[in-house]
């Protein structure tokens, strides 16, 4: 069995599996828990509904703080959404989700993808830069720094596969499906959750404090 | 007070009332109750509550947290120190080690990976969850998951409780309140003598123990051993008004320092000698006293179903701006350029925003908003029992620059609180930095600006001393 | 069979010109990354080189590689050096049948002891009842010939990888030459079937110079083998710009946009046909408009579907996906339902706490 052979096999098989079966598991075993009944009486009847709110209007920080996350937020938006456009928009990955949804779509030229994927790798490497020259604010744990060596992984070895830097292209497109299939197996166990995460919490917290009228 | 001009003022100043307060804090230290229990019970305990206290909301809110670090930004705390220790989402750490270890998906994995907890991260705990957390809420609102920081803060307060880990001042206050029903041995005489002296020598009658009232008022410990403006004017408004009123021997004290410690027995026990009060009597409106978080404390309290209940609970600024509104306040018109400080607990964290406000329309007054006001207020430093932690000084004090720097930007020479604790804090760091603005409490504000038609009272009107530097 | 001494002798009976020969030198030698000095040493050497013994070996083959090499338009230089080498074994071409072929391959492996090459195409099964020739094992005829042997050329993906014969469920237990022979320079011309140049550039270069090329990780000759078909498609700019057929009769089939979505392995191929090209020159696959199944590579036909683009995962996805997610709903639902439990347990130690 060849690396690639290997990689697009088993690898990301598994990985799928540990990633379905892990979100999940993760998912529910948080969702059932107990609800916490606040019985005191809201604001307005309704008004709880309104917290619901807070999924998208959390989107963007209030005007209040926005000089200060100014570059955090432009940063981060830059990130997640040349990401998405990479993940959704190179030729190979439509065929890889085609291959397992038989849903497909027209990719961008790959110029273009090249390019929003190095916004992307930049863009991530603000961010760690700035999560290294800040201590202080960030806290940073171990999970954060793994978490972010197996994102850009994916992003570096998918470039270098592209321009077929490196090693032979099958042996490259083969560890950049390996690094994707750490990063899926990484996914369940680690804050990479957040990306299902932050509606619940919003909603949450938009609820707790529509029940008392205030608008966050 | 301003009843007649004949009438001399006997209560002290506020900032005499501050400067007494400091006094009295000071000896509750010694009076701080021995932990009884071992240290492994201790932890035991403190984990059991967490585990108990802990729904999906909660676990939400510990699983989602990126350490992206933005709400270091909107704490008064990690903003007047920039030690990274104070940055909201270090407060969580433990929770969610306990969590992941006893309550989340993975616990079985997290047991073999994570350290158990030991007695000594529960002490470092306090400083963290007590000293320099006013559950204020600000970080949630800057948060792009929007965790909900105060909530999980006040679970780890309960916690501390179980393990016998409130801060000296707290657990004495804790203690008397559990085991007397007093604070600062503020009781049901100490009323008494105060509504005579009140009576006595302004002529002002407080009613007590009506067996039935549309209204029910709430005074504070703060009001009845040392500041007696504030019941003061409390009764003149009410007399005011003309309603229907009375206060209770049986429940008037507003302070619940079961949710200050975190003490959810303590809690439900103050507030339901409150609600049964209430509901012996009658009430429609139960009116709280100014004290912030008496306010969640019965307002809000989670363990009241509150929508069966026959009567209205309202905090003392909704209960004059709603009066305000209706048109029932004849008030004088208010000089000088005026702002609002929204406490955490009526604002923020309560929703109380626009009948404060309406009170100060009221009186014409100038009124100029704080910049980051109403939802984005900065906290005084000095909410959720903070201002009682003498350890918490330098926390308190560098804090509060902030507060300062931001009523001075809007070029208000008065800064209204609606909050016995913002308002000590507030006075405290006005005498230390030599600030040049006025604090006024908002009901003795009220009072003191009170038209009286001569069917109700004297009308002659005196500056109020307790309002003034 | 032509029976001149030397190739140049043979070249000339055959009216090709002396212009025409020093041109297929520099072909090759460029082809096979050779420095330019090298030209006129390879042409002499070709000219004066003397027959070169050959036994060829067929085993598990469809004699498609034979047919490559033998079955062109017209006479071809490569054909021509093809037909100087002395075959002395071959049973595909050879006149001889029966005992006198077998004698032709046991006389030449002793009177070229250590000298003659040893073409296989082929995979050999290792049950050894499956194929036979004269009797003889395909296994034993391959050890017993290879013994003797001065290198071995494995013509073709079966003989080079294993080829068809050793795709699943691989009924006859196949083997390429490799996994037997372990004490001979082997060399792996892959392909299925693998281009001429490639074949008569390796003798080519063994006649000149009496040393087997430079050879990749899987033993092919890098001059042949150094780069992939994507690399070198003229349909590469297409690729580039995202335009791409998506059926095989559509207007991007018809505009000869790229074949990457219809399972072209030209970037995972590595071969020299999209510049040497078949047919002295005519066209390749891709040209034609079906993409590279990529034949040159070990495990071509079992590795994915001929029409599944790489990017393609390679494995059953529905079923096994769907009980992940049911074994997740259950492992997280009860570990949810154990924890309500417990914190049940714990909320009533805690109220007698109190």
């Amino acid at each position: 069995m060849t690396l690639l052979e290997f990689a697009r096999g088993p690898a990301i098989h598994w990985a799928l599996i540990i990633l379905v079966a892990g979100t999940i598991w993760r998912l529910l075993g948080v969702l059932a828990l107990t609800r916490g009944g606040d019985l005191s009486r809201p604001r307005d009847a309704f008004g709880n509904y309104k917290g619901y709110r807070t999924v998208f209007s959390r989107a963007w920080p209030s005007s209040e703080f926005n000089v200060a996350t100014r570059y955090q937020t432009i940063v981060a938006y830059l990130f997640h959404f040349a990401t998405l456009i990479v993940v959704v928009g190179i030729t190979a990955h439509i065929e890889f989700i085609q291959s397992l949804t038989g849903a497909s779509w027209p990719a961008l030229p790959n110029a273009v993808g090249v390019a929003i994927g190095i916004v992307a790798l930049v863009s991530l490497l603000a961010l760690i830069l700035r999560r290294l020259t800040n201590p202080s604010i960030y806290c940073s744990n171990l999970g954060d720094y793994i978490t972010w060596i197996l994102v850009a992984a994916p992003l570096i070895t998918g470039l270098m596969a592209f321009a077929h830097l490196g090693p032979r292209y099958e042996t490259m497109l083969a560890i950049h499906i390996l690094s994707v299939a750490l990063m899926f197996i990484w996914f369940p166990f680690s804050k990479l959750m957040h990306s299902i995460w932050f509606v619940f919490s919003r909603a949450q917290s938009g609820l707790t404090y529509a029940h008392k009228g205030v608008q966050i | 007070m301003s009843t007649s001009a004949a009438v001399a003022p006997i209560f002290p100043t506020f900032e005499q009332v501050c400067q007494g307060f400091a006094g009295q804090i000071g000896m509750l230290r010694q009076m701080a109750p021995e932990p009884t229990l071992t240290d492994a019970v201790r932890v035991e305990r403190a984990i059991d509550t967490l585990i108990a206290e802990t729904n999906a909301g909660e676990a939400v809110w510990l699983e989602s947290c990126i350490h992206c670090g933005q709400c270091t930004t909107a704490c008064h705390f990690f903003q007047a120190t920039g030690e990274t220790k104070y940055a909201p989402m270090r407060k969580m750490d433990l929770y969610r080690r306990i969590y992941q270890r006893e309550v989340g998906p993975f616990r079985w994995w997290y047991k073999l990976i994570t350290r158990p907890v030991k007695l000594k991260e529960l002490e470092d705990l306090q400083e963290l969850v007590y000293d320099s957390c006013s559950e204020c809420g600000r970080c949630t609102m800057v948060c792009p998951m929007g965790i909900d920081t105060a909530s999980l803060v006040h679970h780890l307060r309960s916690a501390l409780v179980a393990a016998e880990l409130v801060p000296a001042e707290l657990a004495a206050l804790t203690a008397e309140q559990k085991h007397r029903g007093t604070i600062f041995g503020a009781s049901a005489d100490t009323l008494m003598n105060m509504i005579n002296t009140i009576r006595d020598h302004y002529g002002v009658t407080i009613p007590l123990d009506k067996p039935s009232a549309e209204v029910m008022v709430l005074s504070s410990a703060v009001d009845l051993v040392a500041n007696g403006n504030g019941l003061l004017a409390t009764a003149r408004i009410m007399n005011h008004l003309g309603v229907d009123w009375t206060m209770c021997s049986d429940g008037f004290e507003s302070a619940n320092f079961g949710l200050l410690s975190g003490d959810m027995a303590l809690w439900r026990q103050q507030s339901e000698s409150i609600t049964t009060a209430a509901q012996r009597i009658g009430a429609k409106t139960l009116v709280i006293a100014e004290c912030g978080h008496a306010y969640p404390a019965l307002r809000w309290n989670p363990m009241i179903k509150g929508g069966s209940l026959p009567f209205d609970m309202v905090y003392m600024s909704e209960f004059l701006g709603r009066m305000a509104k209706a048109g029932r306040l004849n008030l004088t018109p208010i000089d000088g350029k005026i702002t609002y400080h929204d406490p955490c607990k009526t604002g923020r964290r309560g929703g109380a925003f626009d009948q404060p406000r309406a009170v100060l329309q009221a009186m014409n007054a100038d009124y100029v908003e704080l910049p980051s006001g109403r939802e984005y207020n900065w906290c005084c430093g000095g909410g959720a029992g903070i201002f009682l932690l003498e350890r918490a000084t330098r926390l308190r004090d560098e804090s509060f620059k902030i507060k300062i720097k931001q009523v001075n930007a809007t070029g208000a020479a008065t800064v209204v609180v609606s909050c016995a604790s913002c308002r000590l804090n507030f006075e405290a760091g006005r005498v230390k930095n030599h600030w040049d603005k006025e604090v006024a409490s908002l009901v003795e504000l009220v009072a003191d600006h009170l038209i009286d038609t001569p069917a109700q009272a004297p009308a002659a009107k005196s500056s109020q001393p307790g309002v003034t530097a | 069979m032509t029976r001149q001494s030397t190739l140049g002798a043979l070249l000339r009976s055959q009216g090709v010109s002396r212009r025409a020969f020093l041109k297929f030198c520099t072909t090759t030698a460029s082809v096979m990354a050779l420095p330019a000095s090298l030209i006129p040493v390879m042409a002499d050497a070709l000219e004066q080189a003397q027959r070169q013994s050959v036994i060829w070996l067929s085993f598990q083959e469809c004699t498609g590689c034979t047919e490559a090499l033998t079955r062109s338009h017209a006479p071809t230089l490569e054909g021509l050096i093809f037909d100087f080498i002395s075959l002395d074994y071959h049973h595909t071409l050879q006149a001889a049948s029966g005992r006198a072929a077998e004698a032709a391959r046991e006389e030449a492996m002793r009177e070229h002891a250590g000298k003659y090459l040893l073409l296989v195409d082929g995979s050999i099964p290792t049950v050894k009842a499956y194929s036979t020739i004269a009797g003889i094992s395909n296994l034993d005829m391959l050890k017993d010939s290879a013994v003797n042997a001065a290198a071995i050329i494995a013509v073709g993906t079966c003989a080079a990888y294993g080829g068809l014969p050793m795709a699943a469920p691989n009924p006859t237990s196949a083997v390429p030459v490799s996994d037997l022979i372990t004490d001979k320079p082997i060399i792996n011309i892959p392909g299925c079937p693998p281009l001429p140049l490639a074949i008569t550039g390796v003798i080519a270069h063994y006649l000149t110079l009496g040393t087997l090329p430079a050879l990749d990780a899987l033993d092919r000759p890098l001059a042949f083998f150094g780069e992939n078909i994507h690399d070198r498609c003229y349909r590469r700019p297409f690729y580039d710009r995202g335009l791409f057929a998506e059926t095989f009769d559509d207007a991007g089939a018809r505009k000869g946009w790229c074949l990457y979505k219809l399972g072209c392995k030209g970037p995972v191929a590595y071969n020299a046909c999209a510049h040497v090209k078949w047919n002295q020159g005519v066209s390749f696959p891709i040209q034609s408009g079906h993409g590279c199944i990529g034949c040159s590579e070990p495990g071509f036909w079992d590795s994915a579907g001929i029409y599944e683009s790489i990017a393609d995962g390679q494995f059953g996805t529905g079923p096994k996906l769907a009980s992940a997610a049911v074994v997740g709903a259950v492992a997280g639902a009860g570990a949810a339902l154990l924890a309500r439990g417990k914190k049940e347990k714990k909320a009533a130690a805690h109220a007698a706490n109190e």
